[in-house]
């Protein structure tokens, strides 16, 4: 109902801020309707109405004008509007992002049907390079957000002892801005698409299609929530740790979604400042990007990749975080020098941010960038290998209980490395110079965003799958879907690399002859990949609705999330947990456990 | 505890081989058709020495560690409690960071200053790229070419640019291993010394593919790269001024 | 722990309970504002980038003097706002509110009359940067105002009067100083370089 509403206050607000622009034109003569421009002043209307509608003036808004918030329902119906309970929010960003990320992969399946053989089958070029952006926006956008979203919202608040996010009604209203981005990109597919991938590089973004338009605006609506997610887990995290949880006893999930926050709070204005630009140039007749006006194009470059590096990082950190969790849980043993772990974390965030511009060694940029910028890509992978160290010495002599989430977190490290050690022949400028803008690169990030974030995911998503649902999954049905997705991946991207050495580029609806036989072969393998979440999405529907019941802890685990029932009541805890140890304190002689939840304190009963 | 690092060590040695094995029987590279293409296929095999004992390291412990120590049913104990102070972390980090400053210096430094030592040129030709094709033009000869014709062993310089109002593209022939944006307003360049004979007609490395998007047929923005003896060059040359 | 406090109209308010909250709101904000800073700060970056440092010669460096000025001194009745809610002085702190608001419009009238004289374009190098970041300024100067009015409406009945309740006041006041701040960067950067 609330989306109905949501809906319907969007158009309405939507046709007033057209319709005002629309007034103010007639009246200076000029037509009532400009798609760029229309879209850019309807749009935030759009999105206030929308976000009135879905419950933000009903449960916060109101407030502010003197009125008093309506309490929140109960029941099913809390997952289809606004809640300001965590969990819910958890849920309600795991079923979403999943959904794009089907959605996003279907788009893939499509590309490989063109690509299969060469000349046009499917699409027409123009159709290609939108399935292509699409597929790419889509799946960053995944990347960026699932993990702290689905997972950072549901299970980092309750593993620090807290009852809820520092910022409910923040995070409420990050949550409810994430549909109108996948909506607004659709119906940017609908009208006829964007050219310009993911990256969106202007001139081309000034001058093509309004596609373009909706995609900014969308990117932009995700920089918040993005923006707003990594404020809310840092404040929450520096404030809302239980008694007794010091920075030292932080479960490593916990550190990970805190390292991805540091960066995604103050980095992701870079690529809403690009964006931004693009639109003025496209409205109000600037010249960022005009070379004829001393504008530059290599400007957007700088100011994308300052955000979009640092991004891929967001991306990962979390995903180390819940990797090793993993790990270290299903094999019992420690978390191999934690301390290390989180001092690599707080180096990479650091290192990330000075890093950019090896995405623009063939972009003409300034010769004396290059130098520095080798050095300081290389340098990332040395505190990435502490990760590495800290997988291995925790899976090494232990008891590995070899369950679908242990697949997949054992998975990822076969892949990261793979696609970590593929970005020193990226950050090196001599083998860049040939590799940049084919399918080497097309690989490598398939490696590390696939192979390392989403394979993290499918370890996260199955760990905490219980916690969150209250029921089983069915082992058979993850562990199909894990080898066919393992094999399936390999398969589809380990030619990649070679492919793109031999000479494809990237971004292309169509190849030279030479490479029929490598795309064949990705194609057919890319469906197989694809099958895998077949297996996945039936599992998860099926697992759901009539699984088994959970218990409260079906992997023995120590950490807090596992010592309240699945799924947790509603203030997380009956009373105060109060943590007398580290998270990962197993075989340690003596060692006290991790927490007890003690008597229910006065503030919160 | 020391029979799994010596069993760690024997499989690590064996994928080290195994990984150098697969690098050397793909031979993943296109025709070497110039000075520089030699000499970024030597920079990326010598990543592949060095990466390949990385690799190989991590999948050895990993797969040793995965066909010792796994249980399919729940595991009734708990691992022993390594926390992992001292001295292994202090190593690896040592180890690891005497890699990468190894990698920064040799390929990466060492091969920047020799990308940029040698800026002398015999040739030059103007490239400018347009949505969506390329023209060549020769500043000796006065004119422009659909196709690009190169001297062997003589050294070109490519000024290559778009036309303000214009998108980026990028200028990319995959036997020389080289590449560099066509940015509107701005001229940039790139040195080749073409060491092949080599036609874009019969081997798909000798063509200039662009290579950033720019729009509809980005894929097709292609034009075929001839590299051919210095007499038939001048052959060429004259034919094309001729008319 | 349970210390309470009587509010005029009433409520009772655990105060230990409220100062945490303060803290938790004041980290919160300050990221927004270090996360604001950024994109300023970008855009910043790329007026040098695309006009180096020069200035057009039509700027009117009187009325950017001026406007300047008026956007300091309301910074220092923001503060008086502030300082008059925590010490209790609703009446004298809403004055000082309004004061301010008075002092952001007539900044942001200031503004609007320099684009409507402004004899450069937005499609030259200098007008784009100046243009963008005057504008966006302008709008971070707008839903100042707006906080602030917002604030000025609901302190009538004295709810924001003392300690942690003048929280929203000095929510609204930080935001003021940011957007004041922001514009000791940005009133070099397009008024005085070369
Ligand atoms: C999750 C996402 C993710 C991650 C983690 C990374 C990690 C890295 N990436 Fe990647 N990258 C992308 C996603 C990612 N990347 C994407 C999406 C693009 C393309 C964007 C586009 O154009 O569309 C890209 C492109 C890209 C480029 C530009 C290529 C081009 O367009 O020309 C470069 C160049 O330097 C690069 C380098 C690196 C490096 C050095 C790392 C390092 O962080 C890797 C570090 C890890 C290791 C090295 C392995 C483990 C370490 C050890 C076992 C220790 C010992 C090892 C050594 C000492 C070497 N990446
Ligand atoms: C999270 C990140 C992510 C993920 C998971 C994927 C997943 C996949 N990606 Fe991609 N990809 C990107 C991020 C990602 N990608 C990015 C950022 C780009 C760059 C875009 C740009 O250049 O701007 C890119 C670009 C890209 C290209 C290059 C396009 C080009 O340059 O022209 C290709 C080509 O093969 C490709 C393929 C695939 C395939 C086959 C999968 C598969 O793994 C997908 C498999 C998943 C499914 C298929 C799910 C849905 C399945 C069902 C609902 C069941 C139905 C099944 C069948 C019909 C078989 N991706
Ligand atoms: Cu020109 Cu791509
Ligand atoms: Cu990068």
């Amino acid at each position: 109902m609330a989306i109905i509403l949501g809906f319907v206050l969007a158009v309405v607000g939507f046709t007033l801020g057209t319709g005002v622009l629309g007034g103010i034109r007639v009246s200076m003569g000029l037509e009532y309707w400009s798609t760029d421009l229309s879209w850019t002043i309807g749009y935030p209307f759009a999105l206030l109405g929308w976000l009135a509608g879905v419950g933000g003036w009903k449960y916060w808004a109101t407030e502010w004008f003197g009125g008093t918030a309506a309490q929140t329902p109960k029941g099913v119906k809390r997952y289809f509007e606004w809640n300001m309970d965590h969990k819910v929010i958890g849920v309600q960003y795991g079923v979403t992002f999943v959904a794009l990320l089907l959605l996003s992969g279907l788009a893939a399946m499509g590309i490989r049907y063109e690509l299969m053989q060469p000349g046009m089958q499917l699409f027409t070029q123009d159709q290609y390079n939108a399935v292509m952006s699409f597929h790419g926006i889509g799946m960053v956008a995944v990347a960026v957000a699932i993990m702290l979203g689905a997972f950072g919202n549901y299970v980092v608040p309750i593993m620090i002892g807290a009852h809820d996010m520092a910022f409910p009604r923040v995070n409420a209203l990050s949550y409810w801005l994430v549909p109108p981005v996948a909506i607004m990109l659709v119906i940017a597919v609908i009208m006829g698409g964007w050219d310009t991938g993911w990256t969106a590089y202007p001139p081309l973004s000034v001058l093509n299609k309004s596609g373009q338009v909706l995609f900014n605006l969308a990117v932009i609506t995700f920089g918040l929530v993005s923006i707003l997610g990594g404020i809310n887990f840092i404040v929450t995290i520096v404030y809302e740790r239980a008694p007794g949880m010091t920075w030292g006893r932080l479960p490593i999930f916990v550190w990970g979604a805190f390292a991805g926050s540091l960066i995604a709070f103050f980095f992701t204005q870079g690529f809403a400042a690009g964006l931004i630009m693009i639109l003025l140039d496209r409205v109000a007749n600037t010249s960022f990007f005009h070379a004829a006006e001393g504008g530059s194009p290599i400007l957007y470059e700088h100011v994308f990749w300052f955000y979009s590096h640092p991004a891929v990082y967001v991306m990962v950190l979390p995903a180390f975080g819940a990797v090793l969790e993993v790990l270290s849980h299903m094999s019992r043993k420690p978390l191999y020098a934690y301390k290390w772990v989180v001092g690599a974390m707080l180096g990479i965030v650091a290192l990330s941010g000075v890093v950019w511009a090896h995405h623009m060694f063939t972009s003409g940029m300034e010769d004396y960038l290059h130098a520095p910028f080798l050095v300081l890509t290389e340098m990332i992978s040395i505190p990435t290998g502490i990760i590495f160290l800290a997988a291995i010495g925790t899976i090494w002599a232990g008891r590995l209980w070899m369950r679908t989430p242990m697949l997949f977190a054992l998975a990822f490290i076969f892949n990261f490395t793979v696609g970590g050690l593929t970005g020193i022949y990226l950050a090196d400028v001599p083998t860049d110079i040939h590799l940049h803008d084919t399918y080497f690169v097309v690989a490598h990030f398939h490696y590390t965003i696939m192979g390392g974030e989403i394979f993290a995911l499918f370890a996260a998503l199955y760990y905490w799958f219980p916690k969150m649902t209250g029921r089983e999954f069915n082992e058979t049905l993850g562990k199909i879907h894990f080898w066919l997705m393992f094999i399936g991946f390999q398969l589809v991207f380990i030619p990649m690399f070679q492919v793109g050495v031999k000479g494809m580029n990237r971004r292309v609806a169509d190849y030279p002859d030479a490479y029929a036989d490598f795309n064949r072969f990705i194609s057919i393998s890319g469906f197989v990949l694809g099958s895998s979440f077949i297996f996945f999405t039936a599992n998860m529907i099926l697992s759901w609705v009539k699984g088994r019941r959970a218990a409260a802890n079906p992997w023995h685990a120590t950490t807090l999330e596992w010592q309240v029932s699945s799924p947790p009541p509603e203030h997380n805890f009956e009373g105060t947990p109060v943590i007398e140890s580290g998270p990962y304190e197993y075989g340690v002689p003596g060692a006290p456990k991790h927490a007890h939840i003690g008597p229910a304190s006065a503030e919160h009963a | 505890m020391s029979r799994h690092v010596m069993i760690v060590g024997v499989l690590w040695v064996f994928f080290t081989a195994l990984a150098l094995a697969g690098a050397a029987a793909m031979n993943p590279f296109p025709t070497v058709g110039a000075e520089e293409a030699e000499f970024s296929d030597h920079a990326f095999r010598i990543m592949t020495f060095m990466g390949a004992p990385v690799f190989g390291f991590v999948i050895a412990a990993l797969v040793y560690n995965i066909a010792r120590f796994r249980s399919s049913g729940q595991p009734s104990e708990d691992g022993p409690p390594f926390k992992g102070g001292g001295m292994i972390p202090r190593a690896w980090l040592g180890v690891t960071t005497a890699l990468a400053v190894v990698v920064m210096i040799y390929p990466g430094l060492t091969g920047l200053a020799e990308m940029r030592s040698d800026r002398s040129y015999d040739l030059e030709v103007n490239v400018t790229g347009y949505r969506w094709s390329w023209s060549a033009q020769y500043p000796d000869g006065e004119f422009t070419s659909n196709e690009i014709v190169l001297p062997k062993d003589q050294r070109v310089r490519f000024n290559v640019t778009a036309p303000a109002g214009d998108v980026l593209h990028s200028f990319w022939v995959p036997a020389f291993r080289l590449k560099i944006d066509a940015v509107p307003g701005q001229t940039n360049y790139l040195w080749i010394t073409p060491t092949e004979l080599g036609d874009g007609a019969n081997d798909a490395a000798f063509r200039v593919q662009c290579a950033e998007l720019c729009g509809l047929n980005h894929a097709g923005m292609r034009m075929n790269v001839r590299v051919v003896e210095p007499d038939e060059f001048e052959a060429w040359v004259a034919e094309k001024a001729g008319n | 722990m349970a210390a309470t406090a009587t509010l005029p109209h009433g409520r009772e308010v655990d105060s230990s309970h409220a100062a945490r909250r303060v803290r938790i709101n004041r980290l919160g904000l300050w990221l927004f504002l270090a996360s604001d800073g950024a994109l300023f700060a970008l855009f910043a970056a790329s007026r040098f980038y695309i006009a180096g440092t020069a200035i057009s010669p039509h700027l009117n460096q009187l009325l950017g003097l001026g406007i300047t000025s008026l956007l300091l001194l309301s910074s220092f009745t923001a503060y008086r706002a502030e300082t008059a809610f925590t010490h209790g002085n609703t009446s004298h702190g809403r004055m000082m509110l309004l004061a301010t608001v008075l002092m952001g419009l007539m900044f942001f009238g200031g503004v609007v009359y320099e684009w409507s004289i402004a004899e450069f374009s937005p499609s030259e190098a200098y007008g784009t940067a100046f243009f963008s970041m005057t504008g966006m300024h302008a709008f971070h100067v707008v839903t100042g105002v707006f906080f602030l009015l917002l604030m000025w409406a609901r302190s009538g009945d004295g709810k924001f009067t003392g300690g942690t309740n003048a929280w929203p006041i000095a929510a609204a006041v930080i935001y003021w100083h940011f957007v004041d701040v922001v514009w000791v960067f940005f009133y070099p950067t397009l008024y005085l370089l070369k």
